[in-house]
């Protein structure tokens, strides 16, 4: 968040006029250098430099990084999905070619049913349970400390290796789920065995590696929320479910906006799980759009092929992304 | 907020970021009239013994042939890297890559052509021509050097046949018998009999092999075309046999997911009897999964009127920015780390030597690269230094005296397996898959995928 001249402010996102409000006076000094001292900062916020040389010197880094390692790899994938090419012999041009051989591939639909019914699965569970979990913790007055660490130590193992875990655990004749529901007269489950459960099984997966980094960034929201509020809503004798939904939740909703969009995006990319777990089966049950970019790529060769694909889903992602924010932008900006 | 999109347009995008690299070439500058080679295959440093009797070849070599320096590389063979590495002009200009590998490989032109370099080869008259089948294309060209090869066999786990009341020394013969020993072992001893790869295109590929054991193909060509035959009767007969393993026998347990490295540490820790596998597995069986040599027997292809099996293996390829003066460095190599030892008496005999004292099984069989009479020197001359005990390979050494080696299917191999993955996947997860019904939803892709190939 810039700092800006103070509260008052009714541009900008949907958090920062609360954090204006919560701290009027701007943090850590940053509005308030000494007279002559440059560069200077303007009302609007930004920074007046006293040559613009020196902006540009600052900003080369970071340009040549986003260049060579972001921009440049787009603007190269969208050519390489125009040609032909082994990496030896000079690519040659195809055309639409790569679309059309991408479209004609009957594995196509099943991949993007696949995909948004673990990005369905996903958010069903995933975008709820870390904002109960946070405002269940955030409400803690004991041992909240330890809950937080549990929470997010799924987040600090490797994701391979918890991945390989979970193939342990999901092992229907030595795992560790099928044991603990032994020992409850349950099961045994077939969870990755069968085309019905493999979805369903990587979504749990999926849902118990992301949860510990949600749950962070909504208690940080959450410890933003005037005190204030709570005090006067406790005052007019309000019940906590009130509470929740008439302050939690309206002052959480930027952060709900954002994080939501996230997990469409990252849900859209599912690759690692089936990849490693399952490898797409069985009988194809957890083939991705991204699993079918891999195979193009790297198991067939055919990269036209696969930066193809990989331009019309990033196309249906910013498509995505536009719609979501344009139906959000009046809820977001209350 | 708009960066939002971007980031994930870039995200998305990330998977092509190996495709930027300049297209430079991986030949070395060659300087003062040395010519230099990075190879693959040195051992791991992990096997400390073995990496340094690799030194001291490539020491050995480098003085006998001081016009040439070679880089040795860490790196195995991986079709993914190999890609990248090509695109960012680090590929290595020697590759040793198993024999799954070539079709694609010489289909994409990312390996140089070897017919005229190959003919220096000071024993590349005496090759069984029929080793050297799956490094052609099409034309009769020729990309590549076998190191090794090997046929598919059935690797069976000797204490549990015993623990069933089998002989050990007796490996069933057929797919009837597999299935009916299978069964057996898994009552009497709870262990499933039987245990087969369904997924990364091993699938696939283990379906390949036992439509051959029972007389099929997956490819046949016609007016010098290949098309895609992967719904045959043979191959019906084999998934409708599995299926029947799978669900009435109960004698496959029911994991079935399963990868290259699932089947092989799982049959090592003991927990399948019987899996289609070869010889060769055995160094790993001991050295990497810690198996119990004693419980190891290997018998031949399991057969169904077929008479056949399917060979697999290693070969040394070439990058295709390799010099003419690189060529000839890598050939030159080639026949003398890995040729050498397989045809003349005395490199066999020091090689032997040098894997037993680094703890690397010798006498394991494997498919002769050159005529049986060379065959038979190189047995003699190793013959003080073998470890293995050659009883528990003696089926398979009788029983595929007598079989057919046939190599992978033609065109896109690879892509055909995953289209067959499918299939077996169906058979072995759902009661109520019909075999018939699988493999004709796999001929659909499969038809696609081969005509797409010859295009």
């Amino acid at each position: 968040m810039t700092a800006t001249s103070g509260p008052g402010l009714r541009d900008g996102a949907w958090s920062r006029s609360r954090d204006q409000a919560a701290t009027p006076a701007s943090p850590g000094g940053a509005a308030g250098p000494p007279p002559n001292t440059r560069p200077r900062r303007r009302r609007d916020g930004r920074v007046r430099w006293h040559s613009p040389l020196a902006a540009w010197l600052f900003l080369t880094p970071a340009l040549l990084a986003f260049g060579y390692f972001s921009w440049w790899p787009i603007v190269k994938s969208v050519l390489l999905s125009l040609q032909q090419t082994n990496f030896v012999d000079p690519p040659r041009w195809v055309g639409l070619d790569n679309f059309r051989h991408v479209l004609a591939d009957p594995l196509l639909l099943t991949a993007i049913v696949n995909t948004v019914k673990f990005g369905a699965l996903t958010i069903l569970i995933g975008f709820p349970l870390p904002l109960l979990l946070a405002i269940v913790m955030s409400e803690l007055r004991r041992l909240g400390g330890l809950f937080r660490v549990l929470v997010y130590l799924p987040v600090i193992m490797p994701p391979v290796v918890s991945i390989l875990l979970w193939k342990f655990f999901y092992d229907p004749d030595h795992g560790l789920f099928n044991s603990v529901l032994g020992h409850l007269g349950l099961g045994p489950a077939p969870w990755l065995q069968t085309k019905a459960s493999a979805l369903p099984s990587l979504v749990l997966l999926i849902v118990w590696e992301s949860t510990g980094s949600t749950v962070l960034l909504y208690l940080a929201s959450l410890s933003g929320i005037p005190g204030e509020l709570y005090e006067a809503a406790e005052v007019d004798g309000a019940s906590i479910r009130r509470r929740v939904w008439h302050i939690t939740l309206p002052q959480l909703r930027g952060m709900m906006l954002i994080l939501l969009l996230l997990q469409i995006i990252g849900t859209l990319q599912i690759f690692s799980e089936p990849f490693v777990m399952t490898d797409g089966g069985p009988e194809n049950s957890t083939v991705t759009v991204i699993y079918l970019i891999y195979r193009d790529a790297f198991v067939n060769g055919d990269f036209g092929s696969a930066t193809a694909l990989s331009v019309l889903l990033a196309a249906a992602l910013a498509a995505l992304s536009a719609v979501y924010l344009r139906l959000t932008r009046r809820w977001s900006a209350t | 907020m708009t960066r939002v999109p971007t980031r994930a347009f870039a995200g998305v995008l990330a998977l092509s970021l190996a495709a930027t690299g300049a297209a430079c070439s991986s030949a070395k500058p060659q300087s003062g009239g040395i010519t230099t080679i990075t190879v693959m295959g040195i051992p791991p440093t992990t096997k400390a013994a073995a990496r340094q009797t690799y030194l001291d070849q490539v020491a050995a070599f480098e003085k006998a042939n001081p016009a040439i320096h070679i880089q040795t590389t860490d790196a195995a063979f991986d079709a993914t890297a190999y890609i990248t590495q090509l695109a960012g002009g680090t590929a290595p200009t020697m590759l040793l890559v198993p024999l799954t590998e070539p079709a694609g490989l010489i289909a994409r032109h990312q390996v140089a052509d070897l017919s005229t370099a190959a003919k220096d080869l000071p024993v590349y008259g005496q090759f069984d021509p029929r080793v050297l089948e799956n490094l052609k294309d099409a034309s009769g060209k020729l990309y590549g050097i076998p190191t090794s090869e090997y046929a598919l066999g059935l690797v069976y786990n000797r204490s549990l046949f015993s623990k069933a009341g089998l002989d050990p020394d007796r490996p069933p013969a057929t797919w009837d018998d597999v299935q009916a020993y299978a069964k057996q072992i898994t009552e009497r001893t709870g262990v499933p009999g039987f245990a087969e790869m369904t997924v990364k295109n091993n699938g696939g590929w283990r379906l390949t092999a036992a439509t051959y054991s029972r007389g099929g193909a997956m490819e046949a060509q016609q007016d010098g075309r290949f098309t895609a035959t992967v719904n045959n009767p043979q191959a019906v007969a084999h998934l409708t046999q599995l299926k029947k393993m799978r669900w009435q026998d109960q004698s496959m347990g029911t994991n079935q997911l399963l990868n290259y490295n699932d089947v092989n540490s799982g049959f090592a820790a003991g927990n399948f009897a019987m899996i289609i596998s070869d010889p060769g597995y055995y160094t790993s069986y001991i050295n990497q999964f810690k198996g119990d040599p004693a419980s190891f027997g290997a018998g031949a292809y399991p057969q169904a009127g077929g008479n056949a099996t399917l060979v697999g293996g290693q070969a040394v390829m070439v990058n295709p920015k390799a010099t003419a003066a690189q060529q000839a460095a890598i050939l030159k190599w080639t026949d003398f780390y890995y040729l050498r030892p397989q045809y003349d008496p005395a490199a066999g005999a020091e090689r032997a030597k040098s894997n037993k004292e680094s703890a690397i099984p010798v006498g394991v069989p494997t498919v002769a690269l050159f005529t049986a009479d060379v065959q038979q020197k190189i047995a003699d001359a190793i013959k003080p230094y073998v470890t293995v005990d050659p009883k528990n390979f003696a089926p398979f050494v009788s029983g595929t005296a007598t079989l057919q080696y046939k190599p992978e299917p033609p065109v896109a191999a690879q892509s055909l397996y995953a289209s067959l993955d499918t299939a077996v996947q169906a058979v072995l997860t759902r009661q109520d898959a019909d075999p018939a019904t699988e493999l004709a939803t796999a001929q659909k892709s499969a038809t696609t995928i081969v005509q797409q190939a010859q295009q």
